[in-house]
């Protein structure tokens, strides 16, 4: 097996959800002379991105896209010490939370998923985050574009201070705001001055994608 | 006729004076009173306070009922936490009581009368018993218990890795629900039982309908099998969320005669009636986040499209919000789906 035929192995090990599997596949492709770079973006991250677009079209549900999140993980086992010293460029960096008052994370955990295997870096906040620490963290990492996620419809209050926040920060042209979760649209999204509204994982990372 | 008759003549496949109107307005109806969100859901006195003076305020259809969506966590020994101050709509289950493979043997059946928050439940249809409405018993369906008591991120990774698991708490959290029926009909009979069904953890977004054939169908539709067994005439199953893949298989489960099919917005009333209005009344599907957030005139709008896509469905129409109505409703809002009611609900 060559290196080409080894890193199109492991992703489609990703996309077969075989979490026995991707590991050995993953050695296999390093020991056929794969750089491990290539390994992570066009074998593990490269499905990570067709099992969201396999969910996005319905052919796969939420049950195949968190099995996938544990054959990235297992399949980044090997590859992990092998690219703690390479200067990979990430894509840039995505501020993620769910808004204060909201504790469901789900949602929130796999636009993070989906995110990190597209070569962002990610910088989850947790659930219940108040709007301040959203600001900070802005600041902090630089970030490029925050996701905001909402699955109660009460908490629109809390969409709408966050977004004020870094709008007051002095923040907002530095950053894109997107939006998500079970009550959210595409008009609350305008109506709250975000830039753009994510249907589901997928949508954000392209989303994310658009915005870098 | 009067709200309590007007149910009454549904159920009883009778003609109606109006389409009936069930809300399904928990802490909404708590706010409406001045009384904190959470004790709609935990306290049985001022809920059933809250939600009657509100049903009369409003001239709504919907008896006073007590649940929430949590339902298996606390019943098999879980924690579950009650929403405090008026940010948070709904209670939560902050400890589940599997949260690994290892806890699976250690899961028994309680006893129904001590089990989670299905004493007080008892206490609050004591007081619809005295009060004279529907007498509610509101359980998750199996595979939302499931994922109540297993946390839904474990159940889906144990769908491909354990399933055998996954059948195992199936079949308990449906040995339960079973267990809970029985105690309801011991003590209220089954003349004025209805029992209410939610079941969210098994939409579309989250399994297949292939995953439902195998791990939801065969149990939901035993267990309907049985408590209908028991006597108990009406189911009313709110099949929550995106299901429109698995509605051939819902059809497959009996309600009851009739038994009420409550829809959540992303399936269609026309949907709805196809698959199972020939012998149950379709209820629903009124966007809960348009209720809370739209300007009034798209509520009224909202509400007449599903009156008039429903009101002539062949075993009748509930006009249902499509989950519960968020608590920041404006009351204003809430005024616009009588008035649609009013407006376009009457028969001739």
């Amino acid at each position: 097996m060559n290196e080409r035929e080894a890193i199109q192995g492991v992703l489609e090990k990703v996309v077969n959800l075989d979490i026995d599997g991707v590991t050995g596949q993953v050695s296999v492709a390093l020991k056929a002379g794969a750089d491990p770079r290539n390994v992570l973006n066009d074998g593990l991250s490269a499905g990570m991105r067709l099992v969201g677009d396999r969910f996005q079209s319905g052919e796969y549900f939420l049950t195949e896209l968190l099995l996938a999140g544990e054959v990235m993980k297992a399949g980044l086992v090997p590859l992990e010490p092998l690219l703690v010293n390479t200067d990979i460029q990430g894509k840039g960096t995505v501020v993620l939370a769910t808004v204060k008052g909201d504790i469901h994370d789900l949602g929130k955990n796999l636009v993070g998923m989906m995110l990190s295997a597209a070569g962002f870096e990610v910088i989850d906040l947790g659930s219940d985050v108040a709007s301040q620490r959203i600001v900070e963290a802005v600041g902090k990492h630089q970030a490029k574009i925050v996701a905001l996620s909402m699955l109660l419809t009460p908490m629109v209050i809390s969409l709408r201070s966050a977004v004020e926040e870094i709008t007051m920060a002095g923040l907002r042209d530095q950053v894109k705001i997107i939006i998500g979760g079970a009550c959210t649209t595409p008009v609350l999204a305008k109506e709250l001055g975000c830039d753009a509204h994510g249907e589901d994982a997928m949508a954000a990372v392209y989303l994310c994608e658009k915005f870098v | 006729m009067t709200s309590i008759e007007r149910v009454n003549s549904l159920l009883n496949r009778q003609k109606l004076d109006r389409v009936p109107f069930f809300p399904f307005s928990l802490g909404f109806s708590a706010k409406n009173v001045g009384y904190p969100v959470g004790s709609v859901y935990s306290e049985p006195v001022r809920s059933f306070d809250a939600q009657l003076w509100t049903q009369q305020m409003y001239g709504h259809d919907q008896y006073p009922f007590f649940g929430s969506a949590v339902y298996g966590t606390s019943e098999f020994g879980g924690e579950v936490e009650f929403p405090i101050g008026d940010s948070i709509q709904s209670p939560r289950s902050v400890r589940y009581p599997v949260q690994s493979l290892k806890d699976i043997d250690k899961l028994r059946l309680l006893d129904p009368q001590a089990a989670g928050n299905l004493p007080k439940a008892l206490e609050f249809s004591k007081m619809q018993e005295s009060h004279g409405g529907l007498i509610s018993l509101v359980v998750g369906g199996v595979f939302t218990t499931a994922g109540n008591i297993c946390d839904i991120r474990n159940l889906c990774m144990w769908i491909a890795r354990e399933p055998e698991t996954v059948h195992r708490v199936v079949q308990l959290a449906a040995d339960h629900i079973l267990s809970a029926a029985r105690l309801w009909v011991k003590i209220f009979g089954t003349q004025r039982l209805l029992v209410q069904i939610w079941e969210p953890t098994a939409a579309n977004s989250i399994i297949s309908p292939r995953t439902f054939e195998e791990f939801v169908l065969p149990y939901q539709q035993k267990l309907h099998q049985e408590i209908l067994g028991l006597s108990v005439k009406h189911i009313l199953c709110h099949i929550c969320g995106e299901q429109n893949k698995n509605l051939p298989l819902w059809s497959q489960v009996p309600m009851g005669d009739p038994g009420i099919v409550s829809l959540g917005q992303q399936v269609s009333i026309a949907d709805g009636i196809k698959y199972f209005g020939e012998k149950n009344i379709i209820a629903g599907n009124l966007d809960t986040s348009l209720i809370a957030n739209a300007a009034a005139n798209e509520v009224y709008e909202a509400a007449k499209k599903c009156i008039l896509a429903g009101k002539d469905a062949p075993s009748g129409y509930i006009l249902m919000t499509a989950c519960e109505t968020p608590s920041s409703t404006p009351p204003y809002n809430f005024y616009m789906l009588t008035k649609a009611i009013n407006d376009f609900g009457f028969y001739d």
